[in-house]
C-alpha cells in the first residue's frame, strides 16, 4: 500500500513537471542567454552606426578642408 | 497493475517528447535512478526500456535539438578519459567476468555523464534534469520513510520498493545519495520555477527532506549517519545564527533519539567501536591490502579485483559476564572482501592513473562550484538570484558524497555521475551566461582597457 502510495505520488508529480515542461518554450530557448545575446547584438549594431557616422563625418570633413586649400 | 502503470509513463514520455525532444532525455534519467523494469514483475521486466530511452534521447538530441551553446568542456574530457582508462583495464582485468559485469553498467553511466551537459543549454533544462532525479528518488525515499515511521526497515532488512542490492537501491548508496539530495530539495524550495515555491512546494520538500533523513536510520547503514552529520556541519558554516542552529540541532537530536529503533542506535554505536567491529576490522584490512596491491600493480587489476584478497587479522573482543568485562583477541580469516571505500577501490581497480583521473573529476566539481558561488554571490540582477544557492547545493551535495565514498564503494555510482553532469552543464551555462553580458571584445574602446594611471596620462 505504501508502495503504491509512493509510485503514485511520485509519477503524479513527474508526470505534471513533464506537462508543464512540454509547453514552454524556455525549455529549449533560454531566455536570460537570448536577452543577453540581443542586447549585445544591440550594442554591436549601435556602435557600428556610430562609427559608420564618425567615419562619414571626418571624411566630410577632410574633403571640405580640401577644397579651402 | 504497477506494470500497466510504469509502462503508461514510459509511454506517456515518449508520446510527450514529440513536442520537446529533451523530455527523453529527462526519461532516461528517471530509468537510470529508479530502475522501473525491476519494480514490475511480468511485461516490463522483458522490454529494453533503458536501451529505448538512450536511443530516444541520443537520437532526439542529434536530430532535433537547436544545440545552441551546447559545448564539450574539459571536465567532460576527464570523465571520457577514465572511461577509455576503464576500457583497457577491464581487457586484461585479474577477473575477467566480474570485471566485464561491472564494465557493463559502468561504461553506459559514465557515457551518459559525458552525454547529459551538452543538452543542459537553458535554465529550464538544468532544473528539469534535477528535478526529474530527484522525484525519481523520492519514489525510493518516500516510501522508505514512510516505512520507517511505522517501524519497518533495519539493517539487511528489506523496506525498499525494489530489494535488490542494483544501483541506487543498495542500502548505503541510498543513504549515502538520500542525504546528499537534501541541499538540492532546499535550493527548489526557494527558487524552483516548475513547480514555483508556494505552501504546496514547501510541504512537500520539507516532507521529503524528513523522509530522506529516515533513510538511514530505515536502513541502518553507517554511511547515512556519517553523511548526516557531514550535512549538518556543512549547514553550520552557512547559517548566520550559529547559536540558534547549534542549539536548536542538539535538542533536535536528543528529542529523536527516545524514538529511534534499538537496533539503530546499536548499530550507530558500533562507528566509534570500530576494533571490536568485524566490518571495521575488514576495512582497515582491505585497505592495507590494496596499497600493497597497487605497489606491485600501479595500473590497477581492473573492476572487481579485490575479489583477490586473502587476509588474517586480529579482532578485540570484549565480553561482560556477571560485571566482570573479559578482553580476547581473536584471529579472523576473510577473503574477497569489497573495498568499503571509493577511494581504495578506484586505487584497487584502476590504479594511480584511474585514481588521478577520478580525483581530478571531483575536485575540479568542487573547485568549479565554489568558484561559481563567488562570482555569483551578491548579484542583484532578478535573473541572477538563484546561481551562487544552486552552486552551492551542488557542491555540498557532493562533498556528502565524497564523505559517504570515504566508507563505501560508490566511486561509480550513477546518481554522482548525473550530478557531476549537472554541474558541467550548469557551469557551461553561468559562463555563457556571464560571456554573453560582457560588451564583445570589438567593442571595448581602447581606453577601457587601459590602467587609469594610464588613461589620464593619456
Amino acid at each position: 500500500m505504501i508502495d503504491y502510495f509512493a509510485l503514485a505520488l511520485g509519477h503524479g508529480l513527474l508526470a505534471l513537471a513533464l506537462l508543464r515542461l512540454a509547453m514552454w518554450r524556455q525549455l529549449d530557448d533560454d531566455p536570460a542567454l537570448r536577452q543577453a545575446s540581443d542586447a549585445r547584438k544591440a550594442e554591436a549594431d549601435a556602435q557600428s552606426a556610430a562609427a559608420r557616422a564618425e567615419r562619414r563625418r571626418r571624411s566630410d570633413k577632410g574633403d571640405h578642408e580640401g577644397e579651402q586649400a | 497493475m504497477i506494470d500497466l502503470l510504469l509502462i503508461g509513463y514510459i509511454g506517456f514520455v515518449l508520446v510527450l517528447g514529440l513536442r520537446r525532444p529533451f523530455l527523453w532525455v529527462l526519461l532516461y534519467i528517471y530509468i537510470d535512478i529508479l530502475a522501473p523494469q525491476r519494480i514490475g514483475y511480468s511485461i516490463i521486466t522483458d522490454l529494453p526500456v533503458s536501451l529505448i530511452a538512450f536511443a530516444a534521447a541520443f537520437g532526439g538530441w542529434l536530430a532535433f535539438d537547436p544545440k545552441r551553446g551546447a559545448r564539450f568542456t574539459w571536465r567532460q574530457g576527464l570523465i571520457l578519459a577514465l572511461l577509455a582508462y576503464c576500457w583497457w583495464t577491464t581487457g586484461w582485468a585479474d577477473f575477467p567476468e566480474p570485471a566485464a559485469t561491472k564494465w557493463d553498467w559502468v561504461w553506459k553511466a559514465m557515457l551518459f555523464a559525458i552525454f547529459l551537459p551538452l543538452t543542459l543549454t537553458t535554465r529550464l533544462r538544468i532544473e528539469a534534469a534535477l528535478l526529474t532525479m530527484l522525484l525519481s528518488m523520492a519514489v525510493i525515499v518516500i516510501g522508505g520513510g514512510i516505512k520507517v515511521v511505522f517501524g519497518g526497515g533495519g539493517y539487511e532488512n528489506r523496506m525498499l520498493i525494489v530489494n535488490d542490492n542494483f544501483g541506487i537501491y543498495e542500502t548505503s548508496v541510498l543513504a549515502c545519495m538520500s542525504i546528499a539530495i537534501i541541499p538540492a530539495i532546499l535550493w527548489f524550495i526557494r527558487h524552483g520555477t516548475i513547480f514555483p515555491p508556494d505552501w504546496r512546494v514547501k510541504w512537500f520538500g520539507y516532507g521529503f527532506i524528513l523522509a530522506c533523513a529516515l533513510i538511514p536510520v530505515g536502513t541502518e547503514a553507517r554511511t547515512g549517519l556519517v553523511c548526516f552529520a557531514a550535512l549538518l556541519a556543512l549547514m553550520f558554516t552557512r547559517v548566520k545564527h550559529k547559536a540558534l542552529f547549534a542549539g536548536l540541532g542538539a535538542i533536535g537530536l536528543l528529542a529523536a533519539i527516545p524514538f529511534l529503533p534499538a537496533s539503530f542506535t546499536e548499530r550507530m554505536g558500533t562507528i566509534t567501536e570500530f576494533q571490536q567491529d568485524q566490518s571495521a576490522s575488514t576495512r582497515v584490512a582491505v585497505w592495507a591490502w590494496t596499497l600493497d596491491y597497487v605497489e606491485e600493480n600501479p595500473w590497477g587489476g581492473g573492476f572487481d579485483a579485490y575479489r583477490g584478497n586473502r587476509f588474517e587479522y586480529r579482532m578485540r573482543v570484549e565480553e561482560s559476564v556477571e560485571g566482570t568485562t573479559s578482553v580476547t583477541y581473536q584471529d579472523v580469516t576473510d577473503e574477497a572482501r569489497a573495498y568499503h571505500s571509493a577511494i581504495f577501490e578506484v586505487l584497487g581497480e584502476q590504479g594511480w592513473p584511474g585514481l588521478i583521473l577520478w580525483t581530478l573529476i571531483q575536485a575540479s566539481g568542487l573547485w568549479q562550484m565554489a568558484r561559481i558561488r563567488r562570482r555569483w554571490r551578491g548579484r542583484e540582477g532578478a535573473d541572477e538570484q538563484w546561481q551562487a544557492p544552486l552552486a552551492s547545493a551542488l557542491g555540498q551535495a557532493q562533498i556528502i558524497y565524497l564523505v559517504g565514498a570515504m566508507f563505501t564503494g560508490i566511486a561509480y555510482t550513477p546518481p554522482m555521475l548525473l550530478l557531476l553532469a549537472i554541474q558541467i552543464g550548469f557551469a557551461s551555462y553561468c559562463r555563457q551566461l556571464d560571456r554573453a553580458r560582457q560588451p564583445a571584445p570589438w567593442l571595448i574602446r581602447p581606453g577601457q582597457l587601459r590602467p587609469a594611471s594610464q588613461t589620464s596620462a593619456a
